[in-house]
């Protein structure tokens, strides 16, 4: 039973970080119909700014701001310099750019920052809780990263759904010229897409990170899990982001403990194309017709 | 290359030399190379020429294997080059290419492809990793390049010379590993319920075929993992769940950081047993310095875990080894500290430099394996249990010691034990330890 218990636990956490990356390709997806890949990167890049800060002595908090704000910086610049000039010709020219920034974003990190393992601290406790006799596998942390996680969404939610700049986002993402003629300034819309999703991909990066090791290839299991979980919700969904991140999270976990952990990856695949076989959409697609 | 180019170097090396020989009138004899021969230089194989001499290996010096494994031939480097300083192998200096394979076999078919057809080494040495490595085997044995020293404990190097007559292992196999350890706890622990927490490989699997010759009884629970996959929370519960209060590690030492923070958010605390290969303490305390509010300090994580070592550590600082081998760290190393990584490399290289003179004067590849199944077993150094060379076997040290990590030290649990593959018996070693050579560096007659 302990088993079991802490099995979900640890599944319920890694799960929320999965949703919280998810949630940055999300993001990116509404508002600008690309698939980042080198979300990951990005995210490692600022997690190892983050860490130098909390080297050189910075608060954790201190380090997680200005993380945040570099990530913001870096997405807006990215999309500016290297996404816009390939923006108007096939949809693949800007995912296979994408790849590439992936690949040489990885090897800048460990150019400055070096490609040894170095830990990286939490904000809050690493011990699990007890109740009663027993250790559970929660930790004062892994509250602080599932808080986080729905903050995320919810405000995601909140964007898309309540605010103009929303709705100009997605309109951008959807008929640039329509938007274009309705007033909307659709590349700044686009750059503020690339920008915000950067935010939400630096803080997926720096939740999997506390307490945990970092080295520049580290958000590589988490790019592949965390696509997964997008792909489920619909790629659409911030609510469907964090429902398939909590499900692939608690699905390996149970793989890992229950079967083999071998077989986590193939496991991975497994779900996703029973979930595309029967809803081709993902979980939480809300209509197929709305394809850009 | 092929035969008839390989010729062709022959002929212009051996013109090179005849020219050489009436400029100068004859070649230096002697210097730190020791004895044998008293002829000239030539540059009898691949990757010898009459004053140089080139090596090659492969480590992961980027990725999950990094921490620790990178510092390796730093270590090695340095010790050439205090044999370098010192007038060389038979006065040929030693050349050493290593690169990074980023503990991927499919990087490590790359790099030891340039290895061997670009660079055109002698021999490799020391090439790092179970998984890694097993992707050249094949490869180095059909180029008949010298294998030698495999830095990794797989049965795979020496057990069956037939198959790979190039290569050789280096460190205590983990079967052996597996039965010394295995031994300890049914002596000491009988009681104990035993979990096992293995890498998905031979790593992993060497190390218990070992421990069950002793304590297959004992075994309640075992778990693996696949170096990548940084979660091993579910592994972790699955061992305290089935009440393992002994769990044994055949891991490397990231993975005994993450199972040391696991089983602290779990409050699970078993004794430890961590294989040779991811126990030092002062890496894996590096691994969990950076952890908030003094929960995960340092190395006390690993206090009072138990361990193995088959040669002197940094944290024998008082052994003439260690201290020879400080020394020459201070001279010829890099930046940085002289580490138990360090001194594995620096080990290993001595075995190399000993190999290379029992291989005479101007050796062919063949002429070195030959010298080192018929000598090598009798070599002494840093190493606390002989090697097992033989034309039939070409397995490394054949014995440990059980130590547990005492802050960043470590306290002696037993002797040291040798013993050997399958059911061969755990006997006390009776070799007294070896006297370091003054000048650091040894001195063995040519194998013929």
């Amino acid at each position: 039973m302990q088993q079991f218990v802490n099995v979900t636990l640890t599944g319920l956490i890694s799960g929320s970080v999965y949703a919280a990356f998810a949630l940055a390709l999300v993001l990116i997806w509404r508002s600008t119909r690309i698939v980042n890949f080198a979300q990951g990167s990005m995210a490692a890049a600022t997690s190892f700014i983050a860490l130098a800060l909390i080297q050189a002595g910075q608060s954790y908090w201190l380090a997680l701001v200005v993380a945040l704000a570099s990530g913001f910086v870096i997405g807006a610049v990215i999309e500016r310099v290297v996404i816009r000039p390939v923006e108007g010709g096939p949809e693949l020219n800007a995912v296979i750019v994408t790849l590439g920034l992936f690949v040489a974003i990885q090897a800048l990190i460990a150019i400055v920052f070096g490609s040894s393992f170095e830990s990286f601290p939490a904000p809050f406790g690493l011990r699990g809780f007890t109740v009663g006799e027993t250790t559970i596998a929660l930790t004062p942390n892994s509250i602080y990263v599932l808080v986080a996680v729905v903050l995320t969404m919810a405000g995601l939610i909140a964007l898309f759904r309540f605010t103009r700049l929303g709705l100009a986002m997605r309109a951008s993402a959807f008929g640039q010229e329509v938007a274009r003629l309705l007033g909307v300034r659709v590349g700044r819309m686009l750059t503020l897409g690339w920008a915000l999703a950067a935010v939400v991909g630096s803080l997926s990066g720096l939740l999997i990170a506390g307490g945990g090791l970092v080295y520049p290839a580290y958000m590589d299991a988490l790019i592949v899990f965390g696509f997964v979980a997008a792909v489920l919700g619909g790629l659409d969904s911030p609510v469907g982001a964090v429902v398939g991140g909590l499900t692939i999270g608690l699905a390996l976990s149970y793989v890992s403990a229950y079967l083999d952990p071998a077989l986590v990856n193939l496991a991975a695949l497994v779900i996703l194309m029973v979930v595309l076989l029967v809803r081709p959409g993902g979980l939480f697609a809300s209509s197929t017709a709305r394809r850009a | 290359m092929t035969r008839s180019s390989r010729r062709l170097t022959r002929l212009l090396a051996a013109a090179t030399v005849a020219t050489t020989l009436a400029a100068c009138g004859g070649g230096d004899d002697g210097g730190g190379g020791g004895g044998g021969g008293g002829g000239e230089n030539e540059a009898s194989d691949v990757g010898i020429t009459e004053d140089t001499i080139k090596l090659g290996a492969h480590y992961p010096l980027t990725g999950v294997a990094a921490p620790g494994y990178s510092e390796i031939p730093t270590g090695v480097q340095a010790y050439f080059d205090h044999v370098n300083a010192n007038g060389g192998v038979y006065d040929r200096q030693i050349e050493y290419v290593y690169r990074d394979d980023a503990y991927n076999p499919t990087n490590t078919s790359a790099v030891v492809n340039q290895l061997v057809l670009e660079d055109e080494v002698f021999a490799v040495v020391g090439g790092l990793g179970t998984p890694t490595h097993s992707a050249v085997l094949e490869f180095l044995n059909s180029e008949r390049v010298p294998d030698l020293f495999v830095s990794s404990g797989s049965r795979l190097w020496g057990e069956t010379p037939e198959d790979y007559p190039y290569t050789f292992g280096w460190q205590t196999d983990y079967v052996s590993e597996g039965k010394i350890l295995g031994q300890y706890i049914a002596e000491n622990l009988p009681d104990a319920k035993v979990g096992l927490f293995l890498q998905d490989d031979d790593l992993g699997a060497d190390g218990e075929s070992g421990l069950r010759e002793y304590i297959d009884d004992q075994i309640v629970e075992v778990q693996s993992y696949v170096p990548g996959n940084t979660d091993v929370g579910p592994q972790i519960a699955a061992l305290q769940a089935a009440g393992a209060d002994v769990v044994v590690g055949f891991n490397v030492p990231s993975y005994t950081a993450l199972s040391q923070l696991v089983s602290l958010r779990l409050g699970y605390q078993p004794q430890w047993f961590y294989s040779n290969v991811g126990s030092d303490p002062t890496l894996v305390g590096s691994l969990l310095a950076n952890f908030s509010q003094g929960q995960v300090t340092d190395a006390t994580l690993l206090d009072g875990a138990i361990t193995t070592e088959y040669f002197p550590g940094t944290d024998s600082p008082d052994d003439p080894w260690v201290q020879m081998f400080q020394q020459i760290w201070d001279e010829q190393g890099q930046e940085g500290e002289l580490t138990t990584f360090r001194l594995y490399g620096m080990a290993q290289a001595y075995t190399t430099v000993q190999a290379l003179q029992a291989a005479g004067q101007n050796p062919t590849r063949d002429d070195l394996v030959a010298a080192i199944e018929q000598v090598g077993a009798d070599w002494e150094g840093p190493l606390f249990a002989p090697f097992r060379y033989s034309e039939d076997s070409h397995m490394g040290t054949s014995g440990m010691r059980v130590v547990q990590v005492a802050g960043a030290a470590v306290e002696e649990l037993t002797p040291v034990l040798t013993t050997d593959l399958g059911d061969a018996e755990i006997e006390e070693s009776d070799r007294e330890a070896a006297t370091p050579p003054e000048n650091g560096i040894p001195d063995e007659e040519a194998a013929d």
